[in-house]
């Protein structure tokens, strides 16, 4: 059925950011394919490693997570996970570690494919389980490990004893790249690749602070593709320009009265946590059907990497989510809902996620008192499909709807 | 005093941390909880302060899940359960390492579930090893010691932190002869065995020092029992009383452990030369062969099977804890390594709310066929 309606469809506008957006998470993977297939080192590489050292080395990287979520959106995740779980990994270890393991194993996934790696690139800035995942990726593969250990920070700065600790590392790093790989450092190019990431990053953040209009010119759902390019490419050229067409399009959605969202906007709210990615659709569809438009997620802060300087990008490195302790996450989130009139949130309990979902049961339910919004969540998993239920997350979202209906009614 | 009645003192310890924490206080000394895995208690001691383990406790969980998923290990859940519960109450303050997660989410859940007993952060380095991974730690310290002397009102002196050393060496070496000889007589149970190792996280260290010593002259002195079959343990904790009950009974006796809370806290001393807490940092860089701290080489792995075989085990018997991600990703390859040494390995799922334990007593059953037949 799908194939038939997709033969309607007219054909993509290239000029449109969603097209452009597609072509650089889709060439991030050719790229390195093309780079493999002439015989140039590449590299696995944690979503939160700084993109800005690979970049500036000219080295060419695919992102395992990123590769995980397509292969999980694509149907391929109980596939991969049980190779895991048949070589002895627990189904309790994040699904995207066991997807990604199961790939270094049978080294062919339809659904995604990648070139395999000469070197991982890890950051434990959003958890720990990558640190043992990749130790694992570099033995079973035997190619090195470079990583930097951005550690949880309890406090709400940055001390200058973490940003010595993690600046000493980023230029270790460095070090160790040019040694392995022959590739060497330049200041020039980096301040070129910083620049486009703050480009990039500042129409992001102007993009996704569109929700602040009601209704929001987007469906919030938009913002879930659109990440990968903010993960994997934002120091490129192409990223900064793609960015900012995005942004031109929600400018411009808003002056025309439409949006993404092709539904009427009948309730706002922020979704908590990673995409259910086998799920996209069915989540989706649940909020669409009822009105909801998802206007906002911690993605919409997260990307703002802009800094000024070498130290500043370190600092910018250890105040990524899952690096941040409680009330700093708690007070961007309430931001995010005050700044684009959220009326509820809807939190996705993920089940491989332990550093996500650890603390958020008290932390939603601070915001939700701060905000004065209901707060509901569902259990899923960003890629392994078993753990969820079609039929709980209705419930939920139903009940959620209920409630914001019956606080709108008694307005 | 025979050697079981000295074991009697270690088992009476270990049931009752409740009655060591009143203990504790009554003799006018405050109390800091230390969360697993590693935190510096050296510096602790050196303030005057008595150290206890907070590992968890063998319960069933309630209100820990007003703050926790259910797939988060039962040992920050029964953490948060016990403290919620007011069984720390009196303690001063709790410290708690960010070395996994779990752990990491524990401290922010801390503050909120028991706001009673201030949470104190030690963020140790994962790249441990280079020399700007020391500046940090010490940085770390400074700060540990900082809210150390805020929650209790002590003062550090670096000077006392020498002596603090000196006492913790002396149980790193008192602990690691003890699990040498106890490897030597299989009448200790492991049950008894557990007991000593737990004990420890309860008591003033330099008195468990003293115990061991006594217990270590008494064995000394011991008819060694009949032989049993000799196993290396691995894992976060090994004292579930269902676990060691069924080793017992099937004839195991423990050569040697990998467990998180018994052997791997006693492999690394703190090296001399230099300011003490520099020397103390030294020791956290110098660690290694452990879930919880960055392994490039994989290094635990090896380690395991060669545990093994210098230990004279004929098996290894993993506790792995339930849903513990930095143990779950060991575990595969030490299946491994362990299958190509030829080594019998069992992988037994505990955590702190086991009331079934027929899995755990199917597969030790069999292995002790294997073994004996
Ligand atoms: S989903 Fe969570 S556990 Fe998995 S890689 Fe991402 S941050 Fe880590
Ligand atoms: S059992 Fe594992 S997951 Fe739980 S606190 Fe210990 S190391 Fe962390």
């Amino acid at each position: 059925m799908s194939e038939e309606i997709k033969k309607h469809r007219p054909p993509p506008d290239p000029n449109s950011a969603k097209y452009k957006l597609g072509q650089i998470a889709a060439k991030a993977y050719s790229d390195a394919q093309a780079a493999k297939d002439r015989g140039e080192p590449v590299g696995w590489c944690a979503s939160n490693f700084p993109v800005e050292i690979p970049e500036t080395l000219g080295l060419a990287v695919v992102y395992p997570e990123n590769q995980a979520a397509g292969i999980a959106a694509r149907g391929g995740g109980a596939r991969l996970c049980e190779i895991s779980e048949a070589d002895g990994y627990s189904n309790d270890i994040c699904a995207y570690a066991r997807i990604s393991l199961a790939y270094a194993k049978i080294k062919d996934a339809p659904e995604q494919n990648v070139p395999m790696p000469d070197f991982v690139l890890c950051c434990n800035n959003i958890c720990n389980c990558m640190i043992k995942w990749y130790e694992n990726l570099s033995r079973e593969l035997n190619i090195p490990l470079i990583m930097i250990d951005i550690p949880f920070n309890p406090d709400y700065e940055v001390s200058d004893g973490e940003l010595a600790y993690v600046k000493a590392q980023f230029w270790d790093a460095i070090h160790q790249l040019e040694a392995l790989t022959g590739k060497k450092w330049s200041d020039e190019r980096y301040r070129e690749v910083m620049e486009y990431s703050g480009r990039t990053s500042r129409a992001w953040l102007a993009a996704t602070a569109c929700a602040r209009y009601e209704p929001s010119p987007f469906n919030g759902f938009d913002l879930l593709n659109h990440m990968a390019v903010m993960v994997t490419a934002r120091g490129k050229k192409e990223a900064a320009e793609a960015m900012e067409t995005l942004l031109k399009e929600y400018e411009d959605n808003h002056e025309k009265g439409v949006s993404t969202f092709r539904a009427e906007e009948k309730y706002r709210i922020m979704f908590e946590g990673i995409a259910c990615w086998p799920w996209l659709r069915v989540t989706s569809t649940g909020l669409k059907s009822r009105g909801i438009n998802m206007v906002t997620t911690i993605y919409a802060d997260a990307f703002g990497f802009i800094y000024k300087d070498f130290d500043d990008m370190c600092r910018a490195y250890c105040r990524v989510p899952n690096a941040i302790n409680l009330e700093l996450s708690r007070d961007k989130r309430i931001k995010l809902c005050r700044d684009n009139h959220v009326e509820g949130l809807l939190v996705h309990t993920n089940r491989s996620c332990k550093l996500w979902s650890g603390f958020m049961a008290e932390m939603s339910r601070q915001i939700g008192q701060a905000c004065d919004i209901p707060v509901v969540s569902f259990d899923g998993d960003q890629a392994d499909p078993r753990n969820f239920s079609e039929a709980q997350y209705d419930t939920r979202v139903q009940g959620l709807m209920e409630i914001m209906e019956a606080r709108k009614e008694a307005m | 005093m025979t050697v079981q009645e000295h074991l009697s003192r270690f088992e009476a310890v270990a049931k009752d941390p409740a009655g060591q924490l009143k203990g504790h206080l009554a003799q006018g000394r405050k109390v800091v909880l230390t969360a697993p895995v590693y935190t510096p208690e050296e510096i602790i001691y050196a303030m005057g302060l008595v150290p206890m383990g907070a590992w968890g406790g063998d319960m069933e969980l309630r209100r820990s899940k007003e703050y926790f998923p259910a797939f988060l290990c039962s040992i920050v859940q029964s953490i948060v359960e016990l403290g919620m519960a007011g069984a720390y109450e009196g303690a001063s303050a709790i410290v708690i390492p960010s070395l996994c997660d779990s752990l990491k989410v524990l401290g922010q859940n801390w503050k909120y579930a028991v706001p009673s007993i201030p949470f104190i952060p030690m963020t140790w380095p994962q790249n441990r090893t280079p020399d700007y991974a020391r500046d940090f730690i010490l940085a770390g310290y400074e700060r540990l010691i900082r809210d150390l002397e805020a929650a209790t009102g002590a003062v550090f002196e670096e000077e006392r932190l020498e002596e603090a050393i000196r006492v913790y060496n002396d149980h790193d070496r008192a602990m690691r002869e003890l699990a040498k000889v106890l490897a030597a007589h299989p009448e200790v149970s492991a049950a008894q065995r557990s007991a000593v190792f737990k004990s420890a996280w309860f008591m003033d260290k330099a008195e468990h020092t003293a115990w061991v010593t006594e217990l270590l002259a008494a064995l000394r002195e011991a008819v060694v029992g009949p032989k049993k079959l000799p196993v290396v343990t691995t894992g976060v904790l090994a004292d579930a009383p269902g676990i060691t009950a069924l080793l017992d009974e099937y004839g195991f006796t423990v050569a040697a452990d990998d467990v998180a809370a018994e052997s791997r806290q006693y492999r690394t001393d703190t090296p001399e030369g230099g300011a003490p807490l520099e020397r103390l940092a030294r020791k956290f860089q110098a660690m290694d062969c452990c879930s919880v701290l960055y392994d490039p080489q994989k290094r635990q792995v090896e380690h395991i099977v060669r545990l093994a075989k210098d230990s004279g085990a004929k098996a290894v018997v993993m506790l792995l804890t339930k849903f513990c991600d930095p143990e779950e990703f060991d575990a595969p390859l030490i299946k491994k390594a362990c299958d190509a040494a030829g080594l019998p390995m069992v992988q037994i799922e505990v955590d702190r709310q086991m009331v079934n334990y027929g899995q755990a007593r199917t597969m030790l059953e069999t292995l002790r066929d294997t073994l004996t037949a």
